[in-house]
């Protein structure tokens, strides 16, 4: 009855049984203890081989690099990505075209758009005006709730764009009378020239200058920036490191230092923290977070606490809980922060601008719309305290 | 020795009844681990067959066979299923990031890896059965083995398609319908006095049952994912559970976030958008997205009646009971399919407000179609508006965002005179043979419509400069989406992909060629169960997909398409496994009968596509599993049982059912439309048909 097998019928044994032990072996690898950790850092990485051949239209040798051979070095943020010719950057902007760093975000934004500045949100800046927006692609970070993700995550050669060179922002600022320019929406430091040189022209034209950014910048490029900055709203996505690497693929501690180097520099910022429900809320790190802020930057920059609401990648997370938010909120001001706000929850208490010193309300909104404004040259009408902030 | 032979049947049968309910009761966890979209679905059914596939061909080489490895091998799989889904609901915590909504080859990976186990054992016990049997002289041939299986496997789908799905929840399940496999291995070790092995066993078992049946164990094995969780219900149609942090409740269904308290903002543009267009709302039609604030929102316009479509009761009797829908007079709760509601009601609306989510499965495609506006049209009353969301970024309107915006609007715009898109949260889509105006805010005002959101804000995010881009950017050459082409299924897969930055393009070329190796190398016989196992799932597709578009989601009645595919293997299976020896000419015969039959179909989609009495439907899938049933004993007779043909058999009907539901589901229909399938399966046939007719055995 028994027949030799053959060798047909053994390979494929062989293979079968490859195939098996490799299926259950691979689960038991990733269900190894401590396997798990190492998975879930959302850093990116560097595109080897991905540069155009030479620069385009839309291109400008990079301001902060150095050179190691044909090798190049971005300096312009913590990620300091080494490039070697051909390579493009974490944040898909620069590339080594030659043994040079060339920027490809330059002058062809691909989102233009007038917004109300508190959609930025700033609450403290010329509140009631608006804002012209731009953004090229790209970040430097992979946060994984992006809701700009469709332009941060891309290359700028993958989108349309408009050509707008830095002269015809600021025309374009005038020509919608806006009395400010904000470089939003995806990550204004991985346009960094393009930013720089329209924020110089527009602060020559006599327009303030507003960056939103993720506050992922080393001090040198920041310290050059910040010459023409007016304003900025800063994100501080949370107050843990590892939650910085798991959730967005970054860092705190340099995006603490762009706080302290924009205080020292007199530029007027607010800080945002989108509370991801989960991983932003947690009332020890929010404490933390408001001592830190207190010590280094004094208690008179306002906080945002934004709600969370499922997007791009991070879907099966409920919107953070009203009662949450207003908890944070009480924490921080109990903390001594003079302004804390609530974002996303409409005609919540938390939008309005209370005096710290007597409380009562200094700038009564609702939505984008301004409904009472109680502030004389930068002072409550009630108590004459000078109200942090920029106002007209 | 008889006992044993009649054990070993019972075994083969408990096999099939166990592994239709974990492989049931699987999707739907992998469903509500992972996005429920097409793509999830056939990349779990293609691991299951392909693993499965790859068990059997690994039973091809061992002759020799233990009674007692083998009830061991028995108990263990009648286990493994509550080991799998403690697992699959628990290592995606710990593997993925919380919340996060995995990519193509994360899923693929973890599906393989979860599932490998029991899908290598079953793939294997199959035909091991056989030698086992054969070892012991007992006479039972691989058209048997088809046969019994088929057996179970009917039995199984009746059993939880029409009772357990209703009743118990998953642990349960798997718990009751293992119940055979382990007491027919329990008997085995009883019978060759391995008491020790049978005290370890009983041990073993006692505990699966004490965890199975605990309900508030299997609570707690989802509360990572969920979190403190205050209600759990198994729905035929989904995964139910709603969450409580603080005051606020959430409602999730089959793992997404569905609703969660104070969603002022979604509710406000859904509801007024839509309904601000009209001097005088009396009848609105709500097609889901009741829950909340929403009816509250139409309270605003005081109409005579509310009818809200929800599919799922469970999910309606949840939200009454925590206060999420309010009483308000003249509303009306229907727990119907929502495009069958508007296809047969007598009633006319003034507006239908359908608030489901981007179509990424056929189930919601038909809510997005030329024939779903032309059916809603009819029951619009005049000048009534329809209105629907699409996600979009408001920012910068990608260039597949573009195409998605287009295809919605184009397709709409074929019915209705104006088609508005309004750029808020999401794309508002206002569609109305009237006047549409954009300027919301004002008309509220007008109307002393207080509303929390869009008062504030229209103004800054709504801005005439966001519109005329919308309007700008819309491509009007692009294509219509359809009931049989479903075309923007394409663009929402490309946007799935994007979203997650990966690209299917590497498995698939992995994949075809793996295929082209094994089909080079089976035999003619096992192609032709290949092609046959393939055509099985994807007729079986196309008429799920067919019947949905007709008569809507009909839980039972899928389920009943679905056991009737089962059902018709039976016969055939026992028509074929009367025949002494192979016999080519039924072969070709069952081939001309299975070509006949998918022409059948393509005329009907091509020509007719006329409404067909349900039975139609029923029958057809019952006559195409009996030329598939039919086909396996007379394939595996042809090899000739000493060639052991079992295995090999088995795992090519696998694989060609696991390539057909990839093909068939998440390539042809969404790319090409239901006939490309069609041709598709034809052709498949026609290669199988020519290698039999023409080959010399």
């Amino acid at each position: 009855m028994n027949r030799a097998i053959t060798r047909k019928e053994f390979l494929k044994s062989v293979g079968m049984a490859g195939a098996s032990v490799f299926l259950c072996g691979a689960q038991a690898y990733a269900f190894w203890p401590g396997k798990a950790d190492n998975m879930k850092s959302v850093k990116g990485h560097i595109f080897k081989n991905d540069a155009p051949a030479k620069p385009w239209k839309w291109s400008i040798e990079a301001f902060h690099y150095t050179s190691i051979g044909r090798k190049v070095q971005c300096q312009v943020c913590p990620n300091r990505c080494t490039l070697s010719p051909g390579d493009r950057s974490i944040c898909r902007s620069k590339v080594n075209i030659g043994g040079k760093l060339y920027s490809l975000a330059y002058g062809n934004p691909c989102s233009v758009n007038v917004d109300p500045i508190e959609k930025k949100p700033l609450n403290h800046f010329y509140p009631g005006t608006s804002v012209l927006s731009i953004a090229t692609t790209g970040c430097n970070f992979r946060c994984l709730n992006c809701q700009n993700w469709e332009i941060s995550q891309k290359k700028p050669e993958e989108v349309r764009h408009m050509e707008l060179f830095p002269a015809d922002v600021v025309k374009a600022a005038k020509g919608e009378k806006t009395p400010s320019i904000a470089f939003t929406y995806s990550e204004a430091i991985t346009y960094y020239e393009y930013t720089h040189d329209t924020a110089k022209l527009a602060r020559e034209a006599g327009l303030k200058n507003v960056l939103v950014s993720n506050g992922y910048i080393n001090k040198g490029p920041l310290l050059q920036l910040a010459e023409y900055i007016d304003g900025a709203n800063i994100n501080l996505k949370s107050f843990d490191n590892n939650l910085y690497l798991t959730l967005n693929g970054g860092t705190l501690q340099p995006v603490l230092e762009t706080f302290k180097t924009l205080h020292q520099k007199g530029v007027w910022f607010e800080i945002t923290t989108l509370v991801v429900p989960t991983y932003v809320d947690d009332f020890e790190m929010i404490k933390r977070m408001c001592a830190w802020i207190l010590e280094e930057l004094g208690p008179d920059y306002p906080l945002h606490f934004l709600r969370f609401h499922p997007e791009y990648r991070l879907t099966r997370l409920p919107p953070t809980s009203i009662e949450t938010l207003e908890q944070l909120r009480d924490l921080a001001l109990k903390e001594g922060i003079h302004y804390v706000y609530l974002g996303n929850v409409p005609r919540h208490e938390g939008c309005h601008t209370y005096c710290h010193h007597c409380g009562k309300i200094l700038i009564e909104r609702n939505g984008y719309q301004l409904n009472q404004y109680n502030l004389d040259n930068g002072h409550c009408k009630f108590c004459d305290t000078s109200i942090p902030g920029r106002w007209t | 020795m008889a006992d044993r032979r009649k054990l070993i049947i019972w075994a083969i049968i408990g096999t099939g009844i166990s592994s239709i309910a974990v492989q049931l009761v699987t999707i739907r966890e992998y469903l509500s681990q992972f996005h429920g979209n097409e793509i999830t679905i056939s990349l779990v059914l293609f691991c299951w067959l392909l693993i499965t596939g790859l068990g059997s061909l690994a039973a091809r080489p061992v002759k020799c066979s233990s009674l007692i490895l083998y009830a061991l091998i028995l108990v263990l799989m009648g286990l493994w299923p509550l080991i799998q889904l403690i697992l699959i609901r628990n290592f995606r915590e710990i593997l993925f990031i919380h919340g996060i909504s995995p990519d193509f080859y994360q899923i693929l990976f973890y599906t393989m890896v979860t599932l490998a186990p029991y899908c290598l054992m079953l793939g294997f016990i199959l035909p091991h059965s056989l030698t086992v049997l054969h070892n012991s002289h007992h006479e039972f041939t691989s058209g048997e083995l088809y046969l019994t299986d088929s057996i179970g496997d009917t039995c199984g789908g009746i059993l939880f398609s029409f009772a357990l799905v209703y009743w118990v929840k998953p642990f349960k399940t798997v718990a009751i319908t293992s119940t055979l496999m382990i007491i027919v291995g329990l008997i085995l070790l009883v019978s060759d006095r391995r008491y020790f092995l049978l005290i370890l066993t009983s041990v073993c078992v006692i505990l699966f049952c004490l965890f199975a049946f605990d309900s508030s164990f299997e609570t707690s094995t989802l509360s990572k994912q969920y979190g403190d969780i205050v209600r759990y219900v198994e729905s035929p149609y989904g995964r139910i559970v709603v969450s409580r942090e603080g005051p606020q409740h959430t409602f999730w269904e089959s793992g997404n976030p569905l609703y969660s308290s104070a969603n002022t903002i979604g509710s406000e543009e859904k509801i007024h958008y839509p309904l601000i267009q009209l001097e005088r709302v009396k009848s609105v039609l709500l097609v889901s997205g009741g829950l909340g604030e929403s009816l509250g929102e139409v309270e605003k316009y005081y109409p005579n009646r509310i009818d809200y479509v929800e599919l799922d009761p469970y999910l309606t009797e949840a939200a009454q009971e925590f206060g999420f829908i309010k009483n308000l007079p003249g509303l009306s709760i229907k727990n119907t399919d929502g495009r069958s509601h508007i296809k047969t009601t007598d009633r006319r609306y003034d507006a239908i407000i359908v608030d489901l989510p981007d179509p990424d499965t056929f189930q919601i495609n038909r809510f997005y179609t030329s024939e779903f506006f032309s059916l809603s049209k009819r029951i619009l009353s005049e000048g009534g508006v329809l209105s629907f969301g699409l996600e979009y970024s408001s920012d910068y309107i990608s260039d597949v965002e573009k195409k998605k915006l287009s295809i919605m609007f184009n397709t709409a715009k074929s019915y209705f005179q104006n088609v508005m898109i309004l750029p808020g949260g999401e794309a508002y889509f206002l569609c109305r043979d009237g006047e549409i105006s954009t300027d919301i805010p004002s008309r509220l005002r007008t109307k002393s419509i207080v509303t929390d959101y869009i008062d504030g804000f229209y103004y800054g995010n709504v801005t005439k400069e966001r519109i005329l881009k919308i309007q700008d950017i819309l491509d009007q050459e692009e294509y219509q989406n359809t009931d049989f082409e479903p075309r923007i299924m394409n663009v929402m897969f490309q946007e799935w992909f994007l979203k997650h930055g990966t690209s299917p393009k590497i498995f698939i070329l992995i994949l075809a060629g793996f295929v082209l190796v094994y089909v080079v190398l089976m035999r003619k016989e096992e192609y032709l169960l290949f092609s046959t196992g393939l055509a099985n799932m994807g007729v079986e597709m196309l008429v799920i997909f067919s019947f949905q578009v007709i008569y809507g989601y009909i839980y039972l009645k899928i389920g009943a398409i679905i056991t009737v595919c089962l059902l018709g293997l039976l016969p055939g299976a026992a028509m074929g496994s009367l025949y002494e020896e192979g016999n080519k000419r039924m072969l070709v015969f069952s081939e001309v009968a299975l070509l006949g039959l998918i022409l059948i179909f393509f005329v009907w989609n091509s020509f007719l596509r006329s409404e067909l009495h349900q039975i139609y439907f029923l029958g057809y899938c019952f006559t195409f599993s009996f030329f598939c049933g039919l086909q396996f004993p007379l394939a595996a007779k042809m090899i000739g049982e000493r060639q052991s043909p079992a295995a090999g058999c088995l795992a090519a009907d696998l694989a060609g059912a696991a390539v057909g539901t990839l093909v068939v589901g998440t390539l042809l229909i969404p790319l090409w439309g239901i006939q490309s399938a069609i041709i598709f399966l034809i052709m498949i046939k026609i290669s199988s048909s020519m290698i039999i007719l023409f080959s010399k055995t």
